[in-house]
């Protein structure tokens, strides 16, 4: 066949005969086009991305650099996060605090947050463009077209490439212009390029093995919560898992405190071994099927799968078990710390009258109070999720068969909003059991595993009610189902960003957490759970009406 | 009650596009009744209209004398439906997908019933050759077509709606889903076939309706339709045919070698045929139009429609 480049240069006739025109054609053949279509569809999502992680950074450095004025503020935060565990958990190990910088407290303050959601953005965008597409088969449109087999993977990781550099460049820019250090805004924003990377590489290998793409994700998913919590204990112990962790590597560049950048070669060759693994493995599997093979079923139907909520049960129990084991987990770990809380008084007595002021008895109980927030906003994820099931049923016409027979829409919502609302339960209380558990064990009080399990379910209404507005958003505009996820969105900034950025109390009022009482640190009171979730009933109730009006996709 | 669907004046809008533009649509209790049209004419709209997915405009439309939208839950239990296009939930097996289908159905009946189905299911399973132990995403779109089929055929319905239920399954499977069709038309079931495959039609159907851009241009029985139309004659004869071209209704005469061909309209055959006959006929074939010509015809106005529109767009 090579030869035939020679030939058709010398006699014409020869490459008349061949259909085979002599030419370049690889394996990669079409991926500057496909880079195009996979910036063309995700514009929406990538402008989303790009505002909410530059945004973030850019509200958050404005507002440490107008509460920081002096040394003495600075010094400050230090003595209270300096070598405090339950700090250290979400924020990191805290470089450059023993002489602090303005920067040092703006990574200490958003830094691991920013990979993580850099992290999960790679994941959902290498997934997307790869294994969904195979399933949805608009793939097999594109691959009969001259387009070659690893094409798709090296667009895909070409294009969050590109993603990645623009929100760690916008990230840098941010942090310049507030005047921080060029060489550690450089070297932040090279971290989170990193980082984004290192589990886009992740995505590329679980979208081979799984045998689809939603385990694909979960995979992912499952990998940057491990990574998490490898990089929070080497961060509290002696540092040494945290070089386990890709997480880990992002922190110990060591922005605005003695950067070290030789520790961006990790992510950078972790990303290469990934992305050529991932091409290896590419070549075992069969186009639309993972290298973990799909297992036959059974086949009669169980008793269970007779009615819409058997169905729903069927469709969204996986991903129940995978939330509750890994929240579960997480949960656990938050406790087990727990001690480490007190150590905040002790090392300073300016933060001990704070808490008298607050009314907040225990610093212990306050730190578990805002674990079990933070816990419950993770779980809300699946409450969103999970009610979102809805469009995506309607969306692939699998509602069709359903709603073709003696069941009304209500009947079918409610099936998979009663997994949204009682899976809710659940996690509350798994994520209350874990904890208590980790507490108990760590403190030796075991009335602890009672008190969080309430501490949990305190949090459902709140849960309920983003549940509801999802309904009701999918009942009322389809088109911006996704719009629900900037309601759990808004309560994550309102909850961990609030206080920082100083934001009016109205906006902050928006979330729903905001009215739930922080059991244990708060004394228990009902009025606003009642309220809350009459709110959410109300919501269900509309979404429902709105529902059984409209026209289905 | 005759009819067991009843459509008059329908019109379904969505934003600008008008999808339905007062479509009239009778279906008998007890037959098959072909729905053609070409694609984009808006037989799949109709159908959700008629499965309450979707709501109507303007129009009348009674399902076995119920409303499709108010009284969906009711009419569902009276009615199936195959869809062309067939997505099924992938981690299911085809087994599990029937079995869930037929059990919301009957809504967990008797176990008389039950066990009716379950041999009824099997019959079908067997008949369409499909693996039910196989995930639904491993299925390929014939496959994931036999399970909404034996999905919907096992089903004691009154009402089949089938929208291109055949249109990824091999000539094998296909005559047992025409052998399915008839034997459920034998048990006195309606049926509503929207398909391309005019052959199929032909076969099973006793009225269509031929539908175009949202509008009811044709219906009735074949036969019916055929007498609207054109017959194709190729006839030999003793002594040379004249004068053939100037009767009113005959259209493209041609010679070739002795023998002469034309089309001639329904209404013009008895006079053309004695005409005809006074030069001596030798041999003569008449052929009925097919339901594809019946079918090209309408077809091609719309065509040309549309490349006039192209035209229109290429102009500006």
């Amino acid at each position: 066949m090579t030869g035939l480049a020679v030939d058709a240069a010398v006699t014409p006739a020869a490459g008349e005969n061949s259909r085979f025109a002599p030419s370049s054609d690889s394996s990669f053949t079409g991926t500057r086009r496909l880079l195009w279509l996979v910036l063309r569809r995700d514009r929406f999502r990538i402008a989303m991305w790009m505002l909410g992680l530059v945004g973030l950074m850019v509200v958050s450095a404005s507002s440490i650099v107008a509460l920081y004025t002096t040394n003495e503020d600075l010094e400050g935060y230090a003595r209270t996060v300096r070598g405090n565990s339950a700090l250290i958990i979400q924020a990191g190990p805290g470089y450059g605090l023993d002489d602090p910088t303005l920067g040092a407290v703006v990574m200490n303050e958003t830094a691991l947050w920013m990979f993580i959601a850099a992290a999960v953005m790679s994941v959902f965008m290498v997934v997307r463009h790869t294994r969904t597409e195979e399933e949805a088969e608009r793939a097999e449109l594109v691959r009969a077209a001259p387009v070659g087999r690893h094409a798709a993977l090296a667009s895909a990781m070409i294009g969050t490439l590109v993603v990645n550099t623009a929100i760690g460049a916008g990230n840098a820019v941010a942090l310049l212009t507030f005047g921080l250090p060029t060489a550690g805004s450089l070297a932040f924003g090279a971290s989170l390029v990193g980082v984004g990377m290192v589990f886009a590489g992740v995505a590329a290998v679980t979208a081979q093995v799984a045998s689809g793409s939603r385990t694909a994700l979960a995979a992912g998913g499952l990998v940057i919560g491990v990574a998490f919590v490898l990089r929070a204990i080497g961060d509290v112990g002696n540092g040494l898992l945290s070089w386990a962790s890709p997480l880990g590597w992002a922190q110990s560049i060591r922005a605005y405190a003695d950067e070290r950048w030789w520790v961006l070669a990790l992510p950078v060759v972790t990303t290469v071994v990934l992305v050529v693994a991932a091409r290896a493995l590419q070549d075992h599997r069969d186009y639309g099927s993972g290298l973990v093979a799909q297992r036959s079923g059974r086949p009669e139907a169980t008793a269970q799968l007779s009615t819409a909520l058997g169905l729903a049960v069927r469709l969204q129990r996986g991903s129940l078990v995978g939330w509750a084991a890994g929240l579960g987990a997480l949960a656990f770990f938050y406790g087990l710390v727990a001690d480490q809380a007190e150590q905040i008084l002790e090392d300073n007595p300016d933060m001990a009258d704070f808490f008298a002021q607050l009314g907040v008895a225990s610093v212990t109980d306050a730190f578990l109070s805002t674990a079990m927030l933070i816990m419950t906003l993770f779980a809300t994820g699946f409450t969103v999720s999970s009610v979102l099931r809805l469009r995506s049923e309607e969306l692939s016409g699998r509602v069709d068969p359903l709603l073709a027979g003696p069941i009304d829409r209500r009947q079918w919502a409610s099936s998979h909003l009663a997994i949204a609302l009682a899976g809710t339960v659940a996690l509350a209380f798994v994520c209350g059991a874990a904890m208590g558990a980790g507490t108990a064990l760590v403190l030796g009080e075991a009335d602890r595993v009672g008190e969080l399990i309430g501490a949990g379910l305190v949090m459902v209404p709140a849960m309920w009610l983003l549940a509801g507005a999802t309904l009701l958003v999918y009942g009322l505009l389809p088109r911006w189902s996704l719009a629900a996820w900037a309601l759990v969105a808004w309560a994550f900034v309102a909850a961990m960003f609030g206080s920082l950025l100083d934001l009016p109390q109205w906006l902050l009022n928006l979330s729903p957490f905001q009215h739930v009482p922080a059991l244990p640190a708060a004394p228990m009171s009902w009025l606003p759970i009642v309220l809350l979730a009459a709110i959410a009933a109300a919501l269900i109730a509309a979404g429902l009406a709105a529902l059984d009006r409209r026209d289905m996709a | 009650m005759s009819s067991a669907i009843q459509i008059e004046q329908l019109v379904k809008t969505f934003g600008s596009t008008r999808a339905l533009d007062g479509l009239d649509l009778e279906v008998r209790t007890g037959e098959v009744h072909g729905f053609l049209g070409p694609n984009g004419s808006g037989k799949t709209v109709t159908i959700r209209i008629l499965l309450g997915l979707l709501r109507a405009d303007s129009g009348t439309v009674s399902l076995l004398g119920g409303d499709p939208w108010s009284d969906a839950v009711e009419l569902h239990r009276h009615i199936a439906y195959v869809p062309g296009d067939v997505n099924l939930w992938p981690n299911l097996s085809g087994g599990e997908t029937i079995d869930l289908l037929t059990r919301l159905r009957e809504g967990g009946g008797s176990v008389g019933r039950q066990a009716v189905d379950l041999a009824k299911r099997d019959e079908l399973i067997e008949r369409l050759a499909l693996d039910p132990t196989k995930k639904s995403r491993t299925y390929s779109k014939g496959n994931r077509q036999k399970v909404a089929l034996i999905a919907g055929l096992s089903s004691s319905a009154d009402v089949l709606l089938l929208d291109e239920p055949t249109s990824g399954l091999d000539p094998l499977m296909e005559s047992v889903f025409q052998e399915c069709v008839l034997e459920a038309t034998a048990e006195g079931r309606t049926v509503l076939l929207s398909s391309h495959i005019l052959a199929e039609v032909e076969k099973l159907c006793d009225r269509v309706t031929i539908i175009r851009q949202g509008r009811t241009v044709q219906s009735g029985t074949l036969d019916e339709m055929r007498h609207l139309t054109r017959t194709s004659i190729s006839v030999a004869t003793d002594r040379p045919i004249t004068g053939l071209a100037a009767i009113d209704g005959v259209h493209d005469v041609a010679a070739d070698d002795g023998e002469v061909r034309f089309d001639v309209d329904a209404g013009a055959l008895d006079g053309t045929i004695r005409h005809v006959s006074s030069f001596g006929i030798r041999s003569l074939v008449s052929q009925p139009p097919t339901l594809e010509e019946l079918f090209l015809r309408h077809y091609g106005d719309e065509l040309d429609v549309a490349s006039g529109r192209l035209d229109e767009a290429a102009s500006s």
